[in-house]
């Protein structure tokens, strides 16, 4: 029968992969094998579900995957990949956590950096990990929790200011169609500090990669965290990326993702607001071109009074490209005294290209004050006008706007000058 | 514990809450069509004008009252109202010394104080007055200077008399008597109101203003106020309306309708103080009014600035419908609910035309047990390009008991449109108050800071004169209302 | 300056403050730490005038008055400022406006003229300095939609502003990153002299690294249990708030 002749879909091939392997995995099988039912119950997404309707994964996980590669790449390429001259890197390659390429010898007081493999009997790694991430929520948490193959455990101590920036540099490398699952924990003690910057990186890539990268971040009272999401992979790279960060009593989270390249990019950024007088930031900014498909979905969920979040996404879309804005601010009954706001803003070019944005407002509080934006358009034909009566061309006119409506996203980053500096260049060449 | 703060400041009494002691001649009281002709026969009418009156009623007839704002009411006895009451006796007075002593008092306490009128004329930035007290027009000033320039400035009643043709070329053009059951019943039953004709490239050289009072007992009032502005004519018109205190529900149901012309702008501000009824909601005016502009041919611009502080029951919805090409419309809104006030208000931005572009600014207080709506079109037609509009709605709480809604409708038919809406929910509390203490700010200095700051974009774009007038009028609405 | 003698404090029926006794002399610096729940925040609100708490014995005099007995707008005109631990936002009100308000209204109180124009601008350009604060922030609206460290900085440039003689920190430290703290703390080490006075609150002693105290006071359980050097400070650090508790026996 033709059923029986049919290949196997993406889903038997995963589940077959895990029961062959699992014996030679790390850390605790039972959560794992509770995560591969959760996602075999799931599966993956398709374009009838709700949260995924905008972003075709099934296309993007067509065919047939390995999962791992054995590539290695030389010092000399990953070194090409550190943006970030004064910072602390943390090379993430094909999923596993790259000792060799790594930079952690001498790190400050209060930081601990530990291979995830070899962190899962340590102590707070156990208190946090898997205890935000639902595995029954998302497929591709679900399918992360089961698979994960490397990654790395963080740990900045009470008290303690780390000043250089942490840079995590996550890099997939194969000449075969490669699902890749990674995961990190980060946990950020009471009344500590850091910058972490997470960048996704292709290089000599020759086959499609599925990135699926899964970070919780845990950010305890009165601590200060800064996260960066710089998604730089080539055309044959997919990302799915997961942010899951919880916060505690007057904490300050600030989470900016830049989206400048990439086949398919998938960002799922949950922040639950667990403790009062907490204030979160979640910045992006998305340009995307070609047959770039780019969603980014966002849950804010204040479950606490006195609290305060601010959204900014922005995004310039041309040619055939497709962005997807899905940002959900969810008011807890008990979350009195809320402050949340919320602005995604597009600029369209091009006649084929795609914009979806659908802002959420969920309030079950009463006194809170809330506000949501949203706006699509052109450039303002007017300004291009002006700036061309001064001489300019149009096309530099163009360049000139498209730059500055960028800008916004970008005066979001805070005392990190060369991040700041390094997207800027980026975002001009990008224009140019 | 916030509450007392609240309810020690919700106190504050309705200074507009005089009666004067003027006779009135009235009418008998109810609605027919004897009533009809009694009214048009009063006003010495030619002819045309009491068909259109007798048309127009035919059609109330045959019209149920609208249910659909968000506001609860008893429904008016339509029967119980008198229809004409005028100041007796109704002379033709020429300057201001033969006006009543007892009116000019009137006006003294109604803060526009003829002898201020006097005063500024002698300076750069002049008023016009038109004055319509219960359903006639008493007093217009500067009419001559305005009618050196061309400009017609009078009551309508006296328009129908001397401009016959532009009255019958305008009136109902821009709401005809069939737009609704209240523009159909002022229709008919209209006795006065204002009108104003800006020729051909004419700057109007002051603010015209009409100042309505409601002063006469049992009666509704319902007056007509129509605007033309020729090709590049510019004019700013103000309005400004008070009523007694009443234990009764009064019925105001206006129309205002304008028309702009080619280059031509007018700007249209209102600060609507009718009395608002008693603190447990007895009595007060209900605010049922047609107001609607058309820029008719290209490049005009409408602009609304209301700011509505009275009323037991407001329903008002100034529109423009952007029918020529680039023309633009604009809707600035204060709108205060106190006690139990209940408020169902917004625009209608109809784009029609190419490159046209609309502006919504929207600002609610709600304080008390009132409820404040704002109800707001955008609609883009086919082949409207490049049309766009950007509108907020900012809604501000002020206790517990009171509610703020948001009803917008955004219809959008042409594909280069482009149409922002922004909205947000807010409320002013003790920790602002007590903030603003400890930087040595007083009660009462915050919040007329806080209520000022909060309207500041719509009090913007009224005329100076005005907008002290307006903050001033804030403060006393609100004073206490926060908690 | 000020001085408070047996101060007892409840919100809803509940006591917080036990008993508390505080000398602040002109031109001292206080450090009052504690952990969570031990009645910091309660001293600040009680002093700043905050009705929600009933004072129900002892006695705080400012410069011989009876402070007590001023509302919270006349305690800010003789000379009061509290930085808050939550700055409110005030919509529509552009910082400016309100400064000049505040300020005019404490001038009035003390039969000043209102201050010119140009001579408060000026002034705001002077400050504004002191907390490296963007110009762009003194014409927005009272504390709306600033981040929590541009709240904080806000706060300490409106204390530069008025000038107070007895200024309270009520955990200023808080949400503030590593650089934003070290700005903070540099404009309160300029608007020290010789004839005012701070009170630092906070639990944390990061921030007493940049603002040093000449006293630290251990508030627990609405009462100063201990107090001493500057050192105290790092010994608290070190050794947690649970070896207050210890010691004080609770």
């Amino acid at each position: 029968m033709e059923a029986g002749l049919k290949t196997m879909t993406i889903k038997d091939s995963l589940i077959a992969e895990f029961e062959s392997s699992k014996n030679s995995l790390f850390g605790d099988l039972k959560l794992r094998e509770q995560a591969l039912e959760a996602f075999s119950k799931q599966g993956i997404p398709g374009r009838k579900s709700e949260e995924y309707k905008y972003v075709n994964m099934e296309l993007a996980l067509k065919g047939d995957f390995k999962f791992s590669s054995s590539k290695k790449l030389s010092t000399q390429q990953i070194e090409s990949t550190q943006f970030l001259k004064e910072a602390i890197i943390v090379v993430i390659e094909n999923g596993i956590f790259s000792s060799e390429h790594s930079k952690i010898n001498s790190l400050p007081k209060g930081l601990q950096i530990i291979n995830i493999i070899d962190a899962t009997s340590n102590v707070i790694f156990q208190k946090h990990y898997s205890k935000y991430a639902d595995i029954n929520s998302d497929a591709f948490i679900a399918l992360n929790t089961a698979f994960y193959s490397g990654g790395v455990f963080i740990r900045v101590e009470k008290n303690a200011v780390i000043e250089k920036p942490i840079h995590i540099i996550h890099i997939a490398s194969a000449s075969e169609n490669t699902i890749l699952n990674s995961r990190n924990l980060i946990v950020v003690e009471e009344n500590a500090q850091v910058k972490i910057v997470e960048s996704y990186e292709t290089l000599d890539l020759s086959a499609k990669s599925f990135n699926n990268v899964l970070t919780e971040i845990v950010v305890e009272p009165n601590a200060i965290v800064d996260h960066f999401k710089i998604q730089n992979e080539c055309e044959l790279g997919n990302l799915m990326s997961t942010t899951q960060a919880v916060q505690k009593g007057k904490s300050v989270f600030s989470t900016h993702t830049f989206t400048l390249s990439g086949s398919l990019v998938r960002n799922n950024l949950n922040i639950v607001l667990d403790g009062e007088h907490i204030e979160s930031h979640l910045n992006g900014l998305y340009l995307t071109n070609g047959n770039q498909v780019v969603d980014n979905h966002t849950l804010v969920d204040h479950r606490e009074p006195n609290c305060n979040s601010n959204e900014l996404y922005k995004g310039i879309i041309e040619d055939k490209s497709s962005a997807t804005f899905n940002g959900k601010i969810y008011v807890r009954k008990d979350a009195q005294k809320t402050n949340a706001f919320q602005s995604n803003k597009n600029i369209l070019l091009s006649d084929d290209g795609t914009i979806n944005t659908k802002p959420q407002l969920e309030i079950y509080a009463d006194d809170v004050k809330c506000s949501h934006g949203t706006s699509t358009g052109k450039l303002d034909a007017d300004k291009i006008f002006y700036l061309r009566a001064r001489g300019l061309s149009e096309a530099s006119a163009k360049k000139l706007l498209m730059h500055a409506f960028a800008s916004e996203v970008l005066d979001g980053i805070k005392g990190m000058e060369e991040l700041h500096n390094y997207l800027e260049e980026r975002i001009s060449k990008r224009f140019e | 514990m916030s509450n007392e703060i609240l309810e020690e400041q919700i106190n504050s009494d309705y200074k507009y809450g005089f009666v004067t002691d003027i006779e009135a001649d009235n009418a008998p009281k109810g609605l027919n069509e004897d009533i009809i002709r009694f009214i048009s026969k009063k006003k010495n009418e030619p002819e045309w004008m009491l068909e259109y009156r007798l048309k127009a009623f035919k059609y109330w007839l045959t019209l149920e009252e609208p249910h659909w704002a968000h506001v609860s009411y008893p429904k008016p006895n339509f029967q119980d109202i008198i229809y004409y009451s005028a100041p007796k006796p109704k002379v033709q007075l020429n300057s201001l010394d033969e006006v009543d002593p007892e009116l000019l008092k009137t006006f003294e306490k109604l803060g526009i104080s003829i002898e201020e009128q006097k005063r500024l004329s002698g300076v750069e930035s002049r008023i016009a007055v038109d004055i319509v007290m219960d359903s006639v027009s008493v007093k217009t000033t500067f009419k001559e200077t305005l009618s050196e320039k061309g400009i017609i400035f009078c009551s309508f009643g006296e328009a129908v008399q001397e401009h016959p043709e532009l009255v019958k070329k305008y009136m109902g053009s821009v709401v005809p008597y069939t737009d609704n059951f209240y523009a159909a019943l002022n229709s008919a039953v209209f006795t006065d109101g204002s009108f104003c004709y800006i020729p051909k490239g004419v700057r109007c050289p002051m603010e015209l203003s009409t100042y309505f009072r409601i002063n006469a007992s049992g009666t509704g009032q319902f007056e007509r106020t129509l605007i033309i502005a020729a090709e590049d004519a510019y004019v700013s018109y103000l309005e400004g309306c008070t009523a007694p205190m009443r234990d009764e529900n009064q019925l105001h149901a206006a129309v205002v309708e304008i028309v702009t012309h080619k280059n031509a702008e007018v700007k249209y501000s209102t600060v609507q103080n009718w009395y608002p009824g008693d603190k447990n909601g007895k009595g007060g005016i209900f605010n049922f009014v047609t107001k609607r502009g058309i820029c008719l041919e290209d490049n005009s611009k409408i602009s609304w600035t209301q700011v509505e502080t009275g009323s037991a029951v407001t329903w008002k919805y100034p529109s423009v419908i952007l029918k020529g090409d680039n023309s633009v419309g604009e809707f600035y809104s204060v709108a205060v609910t106190n006690n139990y006030q209940q408020a169902d208000t917004g625009t209608k931005m109809m784009h029609l035309g190419k490159n046209t572009r609309s502006t919504i600014i929207s600002k609610g207080i709600s304080a008390g047990f009132s409820n404040n709506s704002y109800r707001g079109l955008v609609r883009i037609s086919k082949g409207a390009t490049n049309a766009r509009n950007f509108s907020q709605c900012d809604s501000l709480l002020m206790g517990d008991k009171c509610g703020a809604h948001t009803f917008p409708y955004i219809e959008i038919k042409d594909k280069s449109a482009v149409v922002e809406h922004e909205a947000t929910t807010s409320k002013i509390g003790e920790d602002q108050l007590f903030y603003c203490k400890s930087r040595g700010i007083d009660n009462e200095k915050a919040i007329g800071l806080i209520v000022n700051g909060y309207c500041k974009e719509v009090l913007n774009k009224l005329p100076m004169e005005f907008a002290v007038e307006a903050q001033k009028l804030l403060a006393v609405s609100l004073e206490g209302s926060v908690g | 300056m000020l001085s408070i003698k047996n101060l007892h404090a409840s919100i809803d029926g509940k006591e917080i403050l036990k008993g508390i006794n505080l000398e602040v002399k002109a031109g001292e610096i206080h450090a009052i730490m504690g952990p969570n729940g031990s009645g910091k925040s309660t001293l600040s609100a009680v002093l700043a005038g905050r009705e929600d708490y009933e004072v129900t014995e002892g006695s705080v005099t400012f410069n011989g008055k009876d402070l007590l007995e001023l509302s919270p707008e006349d305690r800010a005109r003789e000379g009061v400022f509290l930085a808050f631990q939550y700055p409110v936002e005030i919509p529509g009100v552009s910082n400016i406006n309100f400064l000049k308000t505040a300020i005019n209204e404490i001038r009035a109180y003390k039969g000043l003229e209102p201050m010119e124009a140009k001579d408060f601008l000026a002034l705001v350009k002077e400050k504004q300095k002191l907390v490296e604060l963007d110009g762009k922030l003194a014409s927005r609206s009272v504390n709306e939609g600033f981040s929590g460290g541009e709240k904080k900085r806000n706060e300490i440039f409106q204390m530069a502003i008025l000038e107070p003689k007895l200024a309270i920190l009520d955990e200023t430290d808080s949400g503030l990153d590593i650089d934003a703290l070290r700005i903070v703390a540099g404009g309160v080490n300029k608007l020290k002299s010789k004839d005012n006075a701070t009170i630092v609150i906070t639990h944390y002693q990061r921030l007493l690294d940049y603002i040093v105290p000449d006293v630290v006071h251990i508030l627990y359980n609405g009462k100063i249990v201990k107090s001493g050097p500057k050192e105290l400070a790092l010994e608290l650090e070190e050794k947690g708030y649970d070896f207050i508790k210890e010691e004080v026996g609770a």
